[in-house]
């Protein structure tokens, strides 16, 4: 099996994405974090699902966590009203923030080169190189298809 | 003058450059000049770790570790965030009152905590505030670092310059509160003066905001009551300490390392938290900066710059006071204060030693124009910096020149204030 066996699209965001759309994709798909892309449709960086929540809660809050618990809950509504002017590009401009380079596989790698790459990387996700479009592998697809040929050579023996 | 003279004055001077510029990180600078001090032979290991003219301040670098270690558990308690609610709600969401009360605390937070810590507490707590009311938290984060730079300079240790300079002019504790107290409170009631005329204009008031800041419930800021007791029990007793210093007979650094183990042993946090707050950077680039003065010590070169200057003042110590306050606030506007107090103290004491009593009022000079001048401009001091990033990561950016811009004028009027001070209190009569 090869990483185009395998390869799915994901939903991806670029810098001028807003962080309320960005956290909508992540609710939706359960995602652990998502896929930066330029403006020609270029996968990037990987940033986290906590990251894209840290910027729909005032940046003040992070940096004094105390504060977090003097908001009444209308309070706390309207402090999350504000995050509607964030984008994703604040992210990436954060010195703070740590993006994930990108793992990148060929779209020949087998499941065990992908497997170790993965692991080397702590990677939930890897781009599959020379697809056309924007086509990645992520880290259940890989599990998946790791215990099914596990599961198929138990059958066998 | 020798070649090895030369080369140090190359060295330092040049290390000098490289901080003020900032091209170059500053411990890096301050390491690597003390390396080459050493290879030219201006210093050595004996001068460095045991000479108390020449080598590693200790009282300085134990007495910053120790304060640190304190206000980093301190700060985990949230007390400060709870003051800060608590006046903005006794303001009743009044913006140039709720300025006075956060000037206030952020002034007297200052003469205990060092600034940085103390606008990094501050900071956030104003920009939950400000936006409660609907407000611009710029006037009021620029109103904070400045008190912040003026209640810092009342005490020993509210400032790194005056742990240097109480370090090297044996001053205790209550000489720096006996000596300062007085013209910093002049100083703050002026500057509040200052901020109405300066800010008022921004701070419109909107009465229908006012249930927002009413809603917010400052005691849910104080969430581990203990720690709370504990930490300021254990901070009562270092200042006690301080206070008592003539009586106990110990130094300023080894009543706070004690009172850091004390709240060590009785807070039992885990290591992270308990070293949260220690800025190892900074500690090391003291030791680099008191190993290049050292090596000028040690070739005779503050001592020749010393008596050139007990020549030029003479008996004018007022004279040489106004010099030295006007020179160091110029000065520190530009620079960090800390190299520069480290490279005067030395030179301030020579002179302290040939004029005698009437010649120490310029030891609060020094303390003074350093500790006030870094408020001339945004990189006049550290928490200046500190709160121009807090600022635009929250999306309120403050230019170098809106900052400058008020600055100045603060700057000036609190320097101007300090020389009649000076003159009255030491030198009419």
């Amino acid at each position: 099996m090869h990483a185009s066996d395998i390869q799915t699209a994901l939903p991806v965001v670029d810098r001028t994405t807003p962080a309320v759309e960005a956290a909508r994709l992540i609710a939706r798909d359960h995602l652990a974090g998502l896929v930066v892309v330029d403006a020609a449709g270029r996968p990037l960086v990987v940033i986290s699902s906590a990251d894209v929540l840290g910027l729909l809660v005032p940046g003040y809050v992070l940096q004094d966590m105390t504060l977090a618990g003097v908001f009444d809950d209308a309070g706390a509504e309207e402090m999350w009203a504000q995050a509607e002017s964030r984008t994703i590009g604040e992210l990436l401009d954060d010195e703070d923030v740590r993006t994930r380079e990108l793992l990148h596989v060929d779209a020949d790698s087998t499941l065990i080169e992908i497997a170790a790459l993965m692991v080397d990387a702590h990677a939930q996700v890897a781009a599959v190189r020379g697809s056309g479009e924007a086509r990645f592998v992520t880290l259940p697809t890989v599990m998946d298809a790791i215990l099914t040929g596990f599961d198929e050579a138990g059958a066998r023996s | 003058m020798t070649t090895q003279i030369v080369l140090a004055l190359i060295v330092f001077v040049g290390a000098y450059v490289f901080i003020a510029t900032e091209k170059v990180p500053r411990i890096t600078v301050a390491l690597v000049g003390a390396a080459l001090m050493v290879v030219i032979g201006a210093t050595d290991d004996t001068s460095i770790f045991f000479s108390e003219d020449s080598g590693i301040d200790w009282n300085v670098i134990f007495l910053l570790l120790g304060m640190m270690i304190i206000v980093g558990i301190l700060q985990q308690s949230g007390v400060f965030e709870y003051l800060a609610i608590w006046a903005a709600k006794r303001a009743r969401g009044r913006p140039f009152v709720i300025m006075v009360m956060l000037v206030l605390i952020t002034a007297v937070l200052s003469a205990f905590l060092d600034n940085v810590t103390t606008v990094l507490l501050v900071a956030p707590v104003t920009l939950l505030i400000c936006d409660r009311l609907g407000i611009t938290p710029v006037p009021f984060l620029i109103a904070e670092v400045m008190a912040s730079n003026i209640g810092g300079s009342a005490t020993l240790i509210g400032d790194p310059p005056n742990i240097i300079i109480a370090s090297r002019g044996g001053l205790t504790f209550n000489d720096f509160v006996a000596n300062m107290v007085p013209i910093v409170a002049i100083l703050l009631v002026v500057f509040i003066g200052l901020c109405w005329l300066l800010f008022r204009k921004e701070l419109a008031y909107d009465p229908a905001r006012v249930a927002r800041v009413m809603a917010l419930n400052e005691r849910e800021a104080i969430r581990d009551i203990p720690l709370l007791i504990k930490s300021l029990s254990v901070l009562a007793l270092v200042l006690t300490g301080f206070v008592l210093h003539s009586l106990i007979h110990l130094e300023p650094a080894i009543v706070a390392l004690l009172g850091a183990g004390l709240l060590i042993l009785i807070t039992r946090l885990e290591k992270r938290k308990i070293f949260a707050d220690v800025e190892w950077e900074t500690l090391v680039f003291f030791a680099g900066l008191f190993i290049m003065v050292g090596s000028l010590v040690n070739l005779g070169v503050i001592d020749m710059v010393g008596k050139a200057a007990v020549q030029a003042v003479g008996d004018n110590f007022f004279g040489a006071s106004v010099a030295l306050l006007v020179g160091s606030a110029v000065f520190s506007g530009i620079v960090d204060n800390i190299p520069f107090v480290a490279t005067l103290a030395p030179l301030v004491n020579d002179l302290v030693q040939a004029g005698g009593a009437p010649a120490e009022p310029l030891w609060w000079a020094l303390a003074l124009g350093a500790d006030l001048g870094g408020n001339a401009t945004a990189i006049g001091a550290s928490a200046n910096v500190v709160v121009l990033g807090i600022a635009a990561r929250n999306g309120h950016p403050i230019s170098f020149w809106t900052f400058t811009k008020y600055g100045l004028i603060v700057t000036a009027v609190t320097i101007a204030l300090c020389i009649p001070y000076l003159w009255l209190r030491y030198f009419a009569g």
